[in-house]
């Protein structure tokens, strides 16, 4: 897999196809992986070049102890966005990953052409919220560790989850893998690396991304969220405060749309992008005109 | 396109797979031993998987489609089989395929 060197830090990325730039940003805990087994990046790729990438501690790229909020993350993407020569990209964020994409935007907004957030959760809007640390799918996820015999308490605290699966032994895998599927244990066998890290704390800091902020972006955003999203209140924040979102759903998905509905989620994405990239073309102009209107300006 | 046979792909797709960068999987490796549920592997190890595919094998592989199908599926796994299948598809049928002649 490819590699590029981001003031030191090693980042694997994988890119395929040609035309306006697509960044694909998996989430907090995910790895690029989840893009290819979505069957998105070949649909894409017949008309974008399509940018995939493990954010830092993540997936094949480096882990370094400190350094994962949204701020951190989006520095990574401006400097492989330099790297890799991108022009102004549309961004597909599941999850964190649409923290990061909005943060950059915020941050340096000639660097993102428009957003597609699919369930993001924003630490900057956590009071919108209250429920967050009791979502479902963390239930579940908890209630099957615990027949495990792995406690992760009945809240959100990733910081436990790392180290709970950081040594999953066979009888435990195949427990987690008859109750939630192959999926689920492909994913925890990878947290490891980041149970020695700031992760599971810098994923949850605002890191400057306020409700504000979130609030002045002027790019066009689809808030992509799933039919039974834990987030809805932060998809209808994006909806009533945004200059330019447009909300759309994916059916019978929880949060993990990916897995969950992969055909309806990746046909979605693909209509709102082909949507950005008929808004942001050129529009038409017969070389005449251009040469009438250099003529007009001159005089 | 190559000379490949049906064999020859999953003797060495198991070799590769027993001697996988970082991996040990004591059990006999058979059609059926599944990518991630027997032998353990990370979701990213699946990509790591398909670069090696094609440059032991040589050329490009669609190995992302193998992938989605396996979501599509509803199985959520990967058999050593269907990734000797998809080979046998892609090396063999390409060869069958070639324009004879000129």
């Amino acid at each position: 897999m490819p590699h590029v060197e981001l003031d030191g830090l090693k980042v694997y990325y994988q890119q395929s196809g040609r035309g306006p730039d697509v960044v694909l940003l998996h989430g907090f805990t995910s790895n690029l992986a989840m893009w290819l087994f979505s069957g998105i990046v070949p649909t894409l790729a017949t008309r974008f070049r399509v940018t995939t990438y493990d954010l830092r501690g993540h997936g094949a790229s480096d882990v370094p102890p400190t350094g994962y909020t949204s701020r951190d993350m989006a520095g990574d993407l401006a400097r492989l966005a330099d790297a890799l020569d991108l022009g102004p990209a549309f961004m597909v964020g599941h999850s964190f990953g649409g923290v990061v994409a909005t943060h950059l935007a915020q941050l340096e907004p000639q660097r993102v052409a428009g957003i597609i957030l699919c369930d993001s959760y924003f630490p900057g809007l956590a009071e919108l919220e209250p429920e967050m640390e009791r979502v479902e799918v963390w239930q579940g996820l908890a209630e099957v560790l615990d027949e495990a015999g792995l406690d992760v308490g009945q809240r959100v605290d990733f910081a436990r989850l790392l180290t709970a699966v950081a040594c999953l032994t066979p009888e435990q895998r195949s427990i987690i893998e008859t109750r939630l599927g192959p999926p689920a244990v492909r994913w925890l066998a990878q947290l490891a690396p980041l149970a020695a890290t700031s992760a599971a704390h810098d994923t949850f800091e605002p890191a400057g991304l306020t409700a504000e902020q979130i609030a002045s972006l002027k790019m066009p955003v689809v808030a992509l969220y799933d039919e039974h999203s834990p987030f809805q209140a932060t998809c209808s924040f994006l909806a009533e405060n945004l200059a330019d979102c447009t909300v759309d759903f994916v059916p019978g998905a929880k949060h993990l749309a990916l897995l969950e509905s992969p055909a309806e989620f990746v046909a979605r994405v693909a209509k709102h992008l082909d949507a950005f990239a008929a808004r942001t073309a050129t529009p038409p102009c017969a070389p005449s005109q251009v040469q009438e209107r250099a003529a007009s300006h001159r005089n | 396109m190559s000379d490949w046979t049906s064999e020859q792909i999953s003797t060495d797709v198991v070799n590769l797979l027993q001697n996988f960068p970082g991996r040990e999987y004591p059990e006999e490796v058979t059609a059926d031993t599944r990518f991630f549920g027997d032998l353990g592997f990370r979701s990213i190890d699946a990509v790591v998987l398909g670069e090696m595919l094609e440059k032991h094998f040589g050329g490009s592989l669609p190995f992302h489609e193998l992938l989605a199908d396996v979501t599509a599926s509803g199985e959520q796994d990967l058999r050593v089989g269907q990734i000797v299948a998809f080979l046998e598809r892609h090396l063999i049928a390409d060869n069958s395929a070639a324009p004879q002649g000129s």
